[in-house]
Order: structure tokens, then C-alpha cells, then sequence
């Protein structure tokens, strides 16, 4: 090794060191333990009981629907509100764009059990502001926390609330980037706002999108906070259950290490499966 | 077809004003031109035109009808861009057909009118091709292409050619005067080229700071500026100025002083009144200078760099007071290396202006 190399590798150590230790090595560290089952002393060596259980495991089954149908809910709807708010907070009739974008931004840097807190507070079955609005309008209240459709609702609405102003942000980036005389052209083409919209926005917007789909494909997989803070740990039940409170319950709470690391495996490789089958289907035609 | 006329056109952005009431008559047909420094209005007026921008004063009116009110794709207008403005995920042929398929328009007559623009064009094999594809020169072919195929009865170019590298810019510039004549519809063609302007226009319409400083025939214009600062735009190597003093006045006549040439005197047939002492400027195109004593005034100079291309020469010089002055000759072997020269000013050539830049007949 020349000297030069030899004396960058040097520098470099430190670094290589701590991600080695703390990222590599969990890494594999974890897909060993994923085939070891882990609940009785000593470990042994019998994928049986954890890739195995996974396809038998009801409770895992229960999460891997809960957070399935989050997805196919909650990602499309977050998707195209936030591109309508892109579009809005790129208008130039908007006062005070500055304040509003950051406004919608704001969700993003609010703690988690802060922002949990006052969804609960808000969907309180009782004394909420949401049911005193829902009965206000002359209908029944909802159970927000006792029934597990609306509970899933309420998360998909805390999910979609703490992230739509993140998506938009990212949009409104591709927005600003689509030059203004595109439009102009399309103006003297006689073709109306809306359908510029749909036709030259939208396809134009395709790449960004799909990294924002993406984006939040991956952060549904790993669902967690929401379930945990808001709904009480998956309550009612285990209707609000999701990959990321199974694998939290497994790891931390049974302390099944094993069976743990796979899912976590089942998790990651999901999200990767997920995420390329979106970026396929969103490929541009050729 | 149509012409089109401005009538006190005005612009303001707010409470700036940037067009102070242009007046104007196109003929139908004809190729105008619009020049000016940068920020000077042309592409606001053009954009006026279109119906892109509002307008806050005057009339302009397409084929005699006033269209302040009439929404741009209803002017008869097609506009190409100097940013060409292609929809970027769309195929040539898309591009071009865009408009008349949102519109509903026949299927057989789009495909018809797509084929035309390409072959006129030159472009039927990039039909598939996306703007990314193309170089700049396609790319700005199938902006024209797309104005094409609306059938207007004006084209509006805005800096069509600025993108380009400068062989392209002549070849593109070929192929527009072209058009125009296959055509034979009105356009008006904003550029800050003067030498494109000169070459395509029928008339050139001359802008300074949001106002008309003249309307001309290109050549008209070159022999005939209203003003300085039309003399100065117009040709290049750009008109000469000299500064001068009225020395003395005869009868249809006037003699002046060039303060910068150890006052020379040149005596200029001229009608205007002036007083003796008045500070006024002479104006002489590079090529009118003459040899020494073949003019009316002789001039010695100290040359700074020439430059000879062959056929003509550019020689800049300057004096002591460093007036610099651009002198053309067509031949110059005999006086490659000199350091000074004397040259003539012929009187009849010479324009002379007043302070303010009003020409002085
Ligand atoms: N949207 C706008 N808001 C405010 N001022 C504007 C706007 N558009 C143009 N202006 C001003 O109007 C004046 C004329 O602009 P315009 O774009 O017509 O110039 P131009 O002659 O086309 O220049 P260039 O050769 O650089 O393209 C400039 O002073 C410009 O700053
Ligand atoms: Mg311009």
C-alpha cells in the first residue's frame, strides 16, 4: 500500500470504526440472530421458530394487515393532498407565503408525545373538539379510540397530519422547477388551467412524486409512534397493531430477540419490495 | 392575415411605468422588427401583443379589432420563445400537436398540419424525438413548429435565436426570412441584435427605455437616424461620435470645431439655427472615413489595434484626449504596423446632433 492510501485509511479509521461497530455489525449481528430462537437459554439454532412462525403468527398477520391498509389509505391520500397544498402554497395569490409554508412544514419538527397529546386530547370521545363538531353538526359521536375503524381512521388522519406539509415542501421544490413559460405556451395553445394541471403539472411532477411515494411507503412501514402514543399501544385491542409495535413488542417488551430480527428483516425487505414495485409501475413510458 | 396596431400603448408594473405610449402600425404581411438595449420594453410590448400581460393603456387591435379584452388563444397569435417553452415529456409530434388536440380539433386535419410544420421544418425524423433529445437549434425548429401548426395570422418571436451559438444564430436567421416569405404572414421579431434586425426586417421599430425612437426601413434607418442614440445602435462597428463646438455659421451652412482633435474645423451644410459656442456632436460611420486629404477635414490619429480580415480592415484608434474612433478601410496592406494616421472626414457624410442627441439637419 502506498504511503499516501496508508495514511487516509489512518484518518478514515475513527469513522470506519464507529460505523462498523454500530451500523454493520447490528446489521449482521441481527440476520444471524433472526435464525436463532431466543427464548429459552441457551440460544439455539431453529429457524422454526422465528422465519417460521412468521407465516402461522396471527398477531403478526393482524400488524402486517393493520399496516398494509394504513398504506394503500393513508400514502395516496397524503400524497395528493399534499400536492394540492404544493400547488396552493406556489400560488402567486397567496398572502404571506413564507409564514404558510412553514406553517405546514411546522408538524415535522414537533415532538412525537407532544403532538400525540393533543390528538388525543382532540379526539377525546368525551369532551374532544372533534366529537363537540361532529355532534354540533347533529350527528352521533364517534368512538375514536374504543372503535377499531376509527381508530385507524384517527391514525391515518395524525399520520397524514404530521407529514403532508413535509410531502408538499417536497413538491412544491418540483413546481418551482417546471419554468413558467411552459404554462405561458399552453395558455396561447388554449389549453385551460385545469387541464395544464393534469397535463403538463402532474406528468412533469412525476419523478418528485414518486420519490415523496416512496419516501412514505417506507416511513408507514415502520409505523410506530402514532400506534404507540395515540391509540394507546394498537388499542383497541390490537386493531391499530402495526409492523413497528409488533416488532417493538417482540424485542422489547417479550424480549424474543430472535423472532424480533425477523421481522425486522420482513420489514425492511417488504418496504424495498413495495418501493420498487411503485418505482415500476411509475417508470416513465418509453 | 392581419396587421397589427398599437395605438398609446402603456404599461405599468405597479406604479412603475415601463412602456410610455407606443404608437404603431404592422402591415399585413410584413416582418417587423423590434430593437433596444436590454430592459428597454420590447418583449412587455410583445407580450402585450400575445395577451400575456396586461395592458394598461392605449389600444392594440389584430385585423382592426381592438383585442385588449379577447384572451390570448383568441388573438391569432402564435409565439415562440426564447427559452423555447417545449412541453418536456412530450414527443416532437406531441409537442406539436398539443394545442390542436386539447382543442378537439380533427384527428386527420392535426396530422396534416403536424406534417406540413415538420416538413417545412426539416424535423420529420425527430417526430419521436423529446426536446431533451434535440439539440438547440431542433429545439428551437420545433418551436417554430408549434407556432406553425396554430395557423396564426401573426407570429411573435421574442430572442428566438439568442440561445444559439452564432452560426447557428445565421443559419436559423436564413431560414426565418424564409419562412416569412413561404408564409407571407405578419411577424414581429423582438431581438437586441441589431444585425439580425437589419437583415430580416421589412421596417425596424427602434425602443429606448420604454419609448419608440424611430420606425424605419433598416437602411433608412443606417443613413437616415432620427437621433443619436438611433445612429449609435444602428450598423457596426458602431457610428463615430466626435465632440465639437459651433466655430462659425454661414449662410446654410456651419462650421464646427472638433474640441478633441486640436479643433479641427469642418464645415457641415446644415439648415438649423445654432449659436456660435454651442456643444453639439458629430456622428461618422466607420467606412466614410477617407484618406488623408480626400475629405474635407484631415484628421491624425494614433492607432491603438487593427484588425485585417482581408477584404476590410478595422482600425481603432484614439486621440489625446482619448476620443475613441473605429475607422474602416478597405484596403490597409500599405499601413499594417503604422502608429499614427491621418484620415479625412468628408462633410456630406457627417451627421451632426445637438446636446440632448436630436439630430440637426
Ligand atoms: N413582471 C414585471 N414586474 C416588474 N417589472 C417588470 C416586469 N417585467 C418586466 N419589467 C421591467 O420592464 C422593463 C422592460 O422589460 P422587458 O422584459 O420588456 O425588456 P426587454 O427589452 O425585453 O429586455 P431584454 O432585451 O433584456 O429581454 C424592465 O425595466 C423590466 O425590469
Ligand atoms: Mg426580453
Amino acid at each position: 500500500m502506498r504511503m499516501r492510501t496508508r495514511a487516509a485509511y489512518g484518518f478514515l479509521a475513527p469513522y470506519l470504526l464507529i460505523f462498523t461497530t454500530f451500523w454493520v455489525w447490528p446489521i449482521v449481528f441481527s440476520f444471524y440472530l433472526s435464525f436463532l430462537a431466543t427464548r429459552t437459554q441457551p440460544w439455539r439454532f431453529n429457524p422454526a421458530a422465528t422465519w417460521g412462525r412468521l407465516v402461522i403468527d396471527p398477531a403478526f398477520l393482524n400488524a402486517l394487515k393493520n399496516t398494509l391498509v394504513i398504506l394503500v389509505i393513508q400514502v395516496p391520500v397524503m400524497i395528493a393532498l399534499a400536492t394540492v397544498l404544493a400547488v396552493l402554497l406556489n400560488s402567486q395569490l397567496l398572502r404571506a407565503r413564507g409564514i404558510m409554508r412553514f406553517a405546514f412544514f411546522a408538524p415535522v419538527v414537533v415532538g412525537e408525545a407532544a403532538y400525540a397529546a393533543v390528538f388525543r386530547l382532540m379526539f377525546n370521545a368525551d369532551f374532544g373538539i372533534i366529537n363537540k363538531i361532529i355532534t354540533g353538526l347533529g350527528l352521533p359521536p364517534v368512538a375514536w379510540f374504543a372503535s377499531p375503524t376509527a381508530a385507524m381512521a384517527l391514525i391515518m388522519m395524525a399520520v397524514t397530519w404530521r407529514w403532508v406539509g413535509y410531502n408538499a415542501i417536497i413538491i412544491l421544490s418540483g413546481l418551482q422547477a417546471i419554468p413558467q413559460d411552459v404554462y405561458e405556451a399552453a395558455t396561447l395553445d388554449r389549453v385551460s388551467k385545469p387541464r395544464q394541471f393534469f397535463f403538463i403539472t402532474l406528468p412533469l411532477l412525476r419523478p418528485i412524486i414518486l420519490f415523496c411515494v416512496v419516501l412514505s411507503i417506507i416511513g408507514t412501514m415502520q409505523l410506530f409512534a402514532e400506534p404507540f402514543l395515540i391509540t394507546n399501544r394498537g388499542g383497541p385491542g390490537q386493531a391499530t397493531e402495526t409492523l413497528g409495535l409488533f416488532l417493538y413488542r417482540q424485542g422489547f417488551t417479550v424480549l424474543n430477540f430472535g423472532y424480533a430480527s425477523a421481522v425486522a428483516y420482513t420489514i425492511a425487505a417488504l418496504a424495498i419490495l413495495i418501493s420498487l414495485a411503485n418505482l415500476w409501475l411509475g417508470r416513465s413510458a418509453k | 392575415m392581419a396587421g397589427v396596431s398599437l395605438k398609446n400603448v402603456v404599461k405599468r408594473f405597479g406604479t412603475m411605468e415601463v412602456v410610455h405610449g407606443a404608437s404603431l402600425d404592422v402591415e399585413d404581411g410584413e416582418l417587423i422588427v423590434f430593437v433596444g438595449p436590454s430592459g428597454c420594453g420590447k418583449s412587455t410590448l410583445l407580450r402585450m401583443i400575445a395577451g400575456l400581460e396586461d395592458i394598461s393603456g392605449g389600444e392594440i387591435a389584430i385585423g382592426g379589432m381592438a383585442v385588449n379584452d379577447v384572451e390570448p388563444a383568441d388573438r391569432g397569435i402564435a409565439m415562440v420563445f426564447q427559452t423555447y417553452a417545449l412541453y418536456p415529456h412530450m414527443t416532437v409530434e406531441r409537442n406539436l400537436s398539443f394545442g390542436l388536440r386539447m382543442n378537439g380539433n380533427d384527428k386527420a386535419d392535426t396530422a396534416r398540419r403536424v406534417a406540413k410544420a415538420a416538413q417545412i421544418l426539416r424535423i420529420e425524423e425527430l417526430l419521436d424525438r423529446r426536446p431533451r433529445q434535440l439539440s438547440g437549434g431542433q429545439r428551437q425548429r420545433v418551436a417554430i413548429g408549434r407556432a406553425i401548426v396554430r395557423e396564426p395570422q401573426v407570429f411573435l418571436f421574442d430572442e428566438p435565436l439568442s440561445n444559439l451559438d452564432a452560426e447557428l444564430r445565421v443559419q436559423m436567421r436564413v431560414e426565418i426570412a424564409r419562412l416569412h416569405a413561404e408564409l407571407g404572414v405578419t411577424m414581429i421579431y423582438v431581438t437586441h441584435d441589431q444585425v439580425e434586425a437589419m437583415t430580416l426586417a421589412d421596417r425596424i421599430v427602434v425602443l429606448r427605455a420604454g419609448r419608440i425612437e424611430q420606425i424605419g426601413k433598416p437602411l433608412d434607418l443606417y443613413d437616415d437616424p432620427a437621433n443619436q442614440f438611433v445612429a449609435g445602435f444602428v450598423g457596426s462597428p458602431k457610428m463615430n461620435f466626435m465632440a465639437a463646438e459651433v466655430a462659425s455659421l454661414e449662410d446654410g451652412c456651419v462650421t464646427v470645431a472638433l474640441v478633441n482633435h486640436g479643433g479641427a474645423r469642418l464645415t457641415v451644410p446644415v439648415e438649423n439655427g445654432f449659436a456660435v459656442g454651442d456643444r453639439i456632436t458629430v456622428g461618422l460611420r466607420p467606412e466614410h472615413f477617407r484618406r488623408q486629404g480626400e475629405g474635407d477635414c484631415d484628421l491624425s490619429v494614433k492607432v491603438d489595434m487593427a484588425e485585417h480580415l482581408g477584404s476590410t480592415s478595422y482600425i481603432y484608434a484614439n486621440t489625446a484626449s482619448s476620443e475613441q474612433l473605429v475607422i474602416e478601410r478597405e484596403e490597409s496592406r500599405g499601413e499594417i504596423g503604422m502608429e499614427r494616421l491621418t484620415v479625412s472626414i468628408p462633410a456630406a457624410k457627417a451627421y451632426l446632433f445637438d446636446a440632448s442627441g436630436a439630430r440637426l439637419r
